[in-house]
């Protein structure tokens, strides 16, 4: 019988109380099906267990488990192994302050959430009354529907402008988006006085690595772009009149 | 604080973020390559007025410079120069219509034509300069 | 929380007594858009239609004389002085520059640009009406 495959994790660490920063290496058993998560909660388990982690809900729903395998921002709990060739280096999300290890501190995607409204419920489509197979059963009246943004941060890590923090960034702009399109009773004016800013919709460079790497189908870079077409359309009619800024109302 | 992102050792950043090649996708590329062109471009621009000042030195200044520039080396430049214009150009196009909010589902598509244009400059630029 | 965010969020709002980004932005998807046609004249009239590509000393004041080929070059400098400054704006601003930095680069980029296209008028009008 032949040994099982092994495959070499290289996993950044850093705590409060160290200089620098430094990369471990981890040599770990991978199964086809073995993802990153599952890797790094077994060197937990048998071989370091100062490493640390973050992680929820197991399934890619909740957003926690958010860093970058190879460079690239993903949810580790739903990233295999398998196809990531050896070694593989683990890191934690981009342009955050780490908190120690793999686990940054997320307060940079919460504070550019809050100005724009933080939409949660998704009033226009409700499951249950068009949809024949979603069933509210006897206790609700009808199945709400949550936002697709998870909250996790990805796109923060991947887009090259958002290390600054002036930056509204990706996650904020798709759900100013989502506001104005949807105002469910929040003060469109406001929120779109605040993205027609040289850090807001127009400091994006339409790399659209938000959209590539966003594991809830949100779309950002789609979204900042229509973002300022409203922009334009609400803009430019007065801007062959006037070159500066009102006061929103 | 402590932040990561291309850090090496000392934790020191090695190149600005928009140049961390890492685990990118098409789109960066394409904002690099814009903005690489881009700043070439600039700095040609100077060059170029640089250049034609030796006009106000008189006509032959001037043409011992033209002479100079029929070299291969220079045609060879100039055969990257047309493609790094048509590339900002129209790539550029596709920024410019995209990041209005216009054809924004069909992007993919843009950057598609945007390389098929410039490919196609280019083989007209590198015919007629070198042949 | 809602300290922070005032802190982090206040430089957005000096940006009010300012021309609006909009305004930046339209202006650099004219200038561009110009720029298509512009340099795409300019690079047939000045390479591709002259023998070898490269116009002589006497060809190069003919040609400027011409009051269309002075306004479209007049043009295009203007164009192209813009929106390679307003490009070059944007990359630094990626680089963090803070309060006094960011006025002190948006200004000497714009005096870099009334410079270079005075420089270049002045250029063209010694060629027009002195060569």
């Amino acid at each position: 019988m032949s040994s099982p495959r092994t495959v070499l994790l290289k996993v950044f660490r850093y705590g409060p109380d160290d200089a620098a920063p430094r990369y471990d290496q981890f040599r770990v058993p991978a199964g086809p099906r073995t993802t990153v998560l599952d890797a790094l909660l077994a060197i937990r388990r048998r071989q370091d267990p100062s490493l640390t982690v973050r992680h929820s809900c197991l399934h890619g729903s909740c957003g926690t488990c958010g860093m970058r395998v190879n460079g690239r921002e993903v949810l580790a709990c739903v990233t295999r192994l398998d196809g990531l060739g050896d070694p593989v280096v683990v890191e934690p999300l981009a342009g955050a302050a780490v908190a120690g290890d793999l686990v940054v501190d997320m307060e940079h995607v919460y504070r550019r959430l809050e100005p724009v409204g933080r939409p949660l419920v998704r009033a226009s489509e409700r499951a249950g009354k068009n949809d024949t197979k979603a069933d509210p059963g006897p206790l609700l009246e009808d199945l709400e529907r949550f936002e697709d943004c998870i909250e996790c941060g990805l796109c923060l890590s991947a887009c090259p402008v958002a290390g600054d923090p002036r930056f509204l960034g990706p996650a904020a702009l798709a759900a100013a988006e989502r506001v104005l399109e949807e105002p469910r009773g929040t003060d469109g004016r406001a929120v779109l006085g605040l993205v027609d800013d040289a850090h807001g919709a127009w400091r994006c460079h339409l790399a659209f690595e938000c959209s590539a790497v966003c594991p809830a189908g949100v779309d950002p870079g789609g979204a900042i772009m229509r973002l300022r077409r409203r922009v334009l359309a609400d803009r430019l009619p007065r801007l062959v009149g006037r070159y500066h800024q009102e006061v929103p109302s | 604080m402590m932040r990561a992102g291309l850090r090496r050792g000392d934790g020191r950043r090695l190149v600005p973020r928009w140049l961390d090649p890492h685990g990118r996708h098409l789109g960066t590329w394409a904002f690099v390559a814009n903005r690489l062109t881009g700043l070439g471009l600039v700095v040609y621009l100077y060059l170029h007025l640089v250049i034609l000042s030796t006009l106000l030195r008189g006509p032959e200044a001037w043409d011992g410079l033209v002479e100079l520039f029929r070299r291969p080396v220079f045609l060879a430049f100039d055969v990257l120069l047309i493609v790094g214009l048509a590339f900002h150009g129209f790539n550029g196009l596709r920024v410019a219509l995209v990041g209005s909010g216009l054809l924004v589902d069909r992007r993919k598509g843009l950057l598609v034509a945007a390389g098929i244009l410039v490919g196609l400059v280019t083989l007209v630029a590198a015919v007629r300069i070198v042949g | 929380m809602a300290t922070r965010t005032e802190e982090d969020f206040t430089e957005a709002t000096r940006w009010r007594r300012r021309p609006r980004p909009t305004f930046a932005w339209v202006a650099q998807v004219v200038s561009g858009v110009l720029l298509l046609v512009l340099l795409t004249a300019h690079m047939v009239a000045q390479h591709f239609v002259v023998d070898g590509g490269l116009r002589t000393y006497a060809d190069v004041v003919a040609w400027i004389r011409n009051p269309v080929v002075f306004a479209v070059e007049a043009l295009l400098l203007v164009c192209v002085t813009w929106h390679g400054i307003a490009g070059v704006h944007a990359v630094l601003l990626d680089l963090g520059l803070r309060g006094r930095a960011e006025r002190i680069v948006a200004r000497v980029l714009l005096d870099l640009a009334v410079a270079t296209i005075l420089y270049g008028l002045w250029l063209l009008y010694m060629l027009a009406f002195r060569g």
